[in-house]
């Protein structure tokens, strides 16, 4: 198929999705412009944002120095092992901390069985930057940590896969084939492993069902980390604040 | 003799009148991004009209000049876009397998359905490139403006986001 074929093709694709606007959208847009001024920023204002921001500041800073205190991943309670070491060692008294929980265990999402997964997580930074990566191991569930600084990734998709075999990113062409019978990748974009991290990106844990997670590509604002995993597994997946951080749990 | 001020600087002193006159032209290409990046028209106009009054109060910070309105103002659309879904967080989306209803070379009618519902799995960030560049036919400089990424980063945006439709897509088909 030619170049123009496929970009006729795409745009009939896109053509029939969007169709053409209302005949009303630019009177209704007039009136909403006429309707609101262009923002001036005045001392009231900026006092409002200042102060709003010292009290998220406050709080933020209270919160994170609390889970730091008693958590050992900044997880919910029962949370992973933090163990920032390629072998993480396993805690499977998993005993529930005593800090706060961000998200009780009640509240998370359930575990979901070969189905892909895609979150559009809320903030849309430029770029979210990886700051940490951690596994740990808990009765019923393995789990992999990914925090960052600056907002969640533009997107974030987990494809489970019958292999543990995963395509190379970064434009390098080929496979990689990590630890494990069956797969899970998850791909995030506007996101970056290279400014803020600088720990591992190959963690061969010997879990239970997470045998390897390792990070295939940091490129372009793409990173993609392989799951390897000792069999087919159901997993959920959440994201928690605090900070700002995705949770990865397969099930045991 | 003294020049009449553009339509751009009456819209920068704060004439209304003259910004919606600039961003008319701009009203129909921003509701087919937002069409499809929300899949949902009314949510499009919406987004379109929210980001048109985004644009108007940010206006003066905006540094460019007319030609590059159109990027600029594109690039509130994609960030209202967002902001749109993400008051649909949580809303958490299950997929059938994707491998297995990935489309063909082929696209006879049926083919072209397959397209659309490959479309429709890629994510919000990777149709906004192919939109801004096969839909909206936007050179690749204005798609990196758009994207506030550079040509280079644009071009293998658009690249990685149109494989995922037809797999044999080679990188000089995107130039």
């Amino acid at each position: 198929m030619s170049r123009e074929s496929f970009r006729h093709e795409i745009s009939r694709a896109f053509d029939d999705m969007s169709g053409s606007p209302s005949p009303a959208l630019s009177a209704r847009v007039r009136s909403a412009l006429s309707e609101k001024r262009q923002a001036r920023p005045g001392p009231i204002w900026m006092a409002g944002v200042a102060a709003g921001l010292i009290a998220l500041i406050i709080v933020g800073v209270l919160v994170a120095s609390n889970l730091n205190r008693h958590l050992t991943g900044g997880v919910p309670a029962g949370g992973p092992t933090t163990s920032p070491s390629a072998v993480a060692t396993a805690t499977p008294s998993a005993s529930p901390s005593s800090s706060p929980s961000a998200t009780p265990p009640s509240n998370l999402p359930a575990f979901v069985c070969g189905l892909n997964t895609s979150l559009s997580p809320p903030p849309a930074p430029l770029t979210a930057y990886v700051s940490d990566v951690r596994t740990g191991t808990h009765p019923g569930y393995d789990r992999i940590t990914i925090t960052f600084t600056n907002g969640l990734p533009g997107s974030i998709s987990l494809k489970p896969q019958n292999s543990a075999t995963f395509a190379s990113g970064g434009g390098k062409g080929g496979n990689v084939t990590i630890v494990g019978q069956a797969g899970i990748l998850v791909t995030m974009s506007s996101a970056d492993e290279h400014t803020a991290y600088s720990g591992p990106t190959d963690f061969k844990t010997g879990y239970a069902v997470l045998a390897e997670a390792r990070q295939i590509q940091d490129f372009e604002g793409y990173v993609q980390w392989a799951l390897g995993l000792q069999h087919a597994a159901c997993y959920r997946v959440f994201t928690l604040t605090n900070p700002t951080r995705l949770v990865i749990d397969i099930q045991q | 003799m003294e020049q009449r001020p553009t339509a751009m600087e009456r819209a920068t002193h704060g004439d209304a009148d003259s910004f919606a006159m600039l961003i008319d032209p701009l009203l129909q290409p921003a509701f087919r991004l937002a069409a499809v990046m929300l899949s949902d028209r009314a949510a499009a106009e919406d987004a379109v009209q929210e980001a048109a009054v985004k644009a108007w109060s940010n206006l003066r910070r905006f540094r460019g000049d007319e030609s590059s309105l159109r990027s600029w103002f594109l690039s509130i659309v994609a960030n209202e876009c967002r902001m749109t879904r993400r008051r649909r967080w949580w809303s958490v989306v299950k997929m059938a397998d994707v491998e297995a209803q990935r489309h063909t070379d082929d696209l006879s009618p049926e083919a072209t359905s397959d397209l659309r519902r490959a479309v429709g799995r890629l994510s919000l960030d990777e149709r906004l490139p192919l939109v801004l560049y096969f839909y909206l036919d936007l050179p690749l400089d204005e798609v990196a403006r758009t994207l506030r990424v550079s040509p280079a980063a644009a071009k293998s945006r658009i690249y990685r986001a149109a494989k995922r439709l037809r797999a044999d897509l080679t990188l000089e088909e995107v130039s």
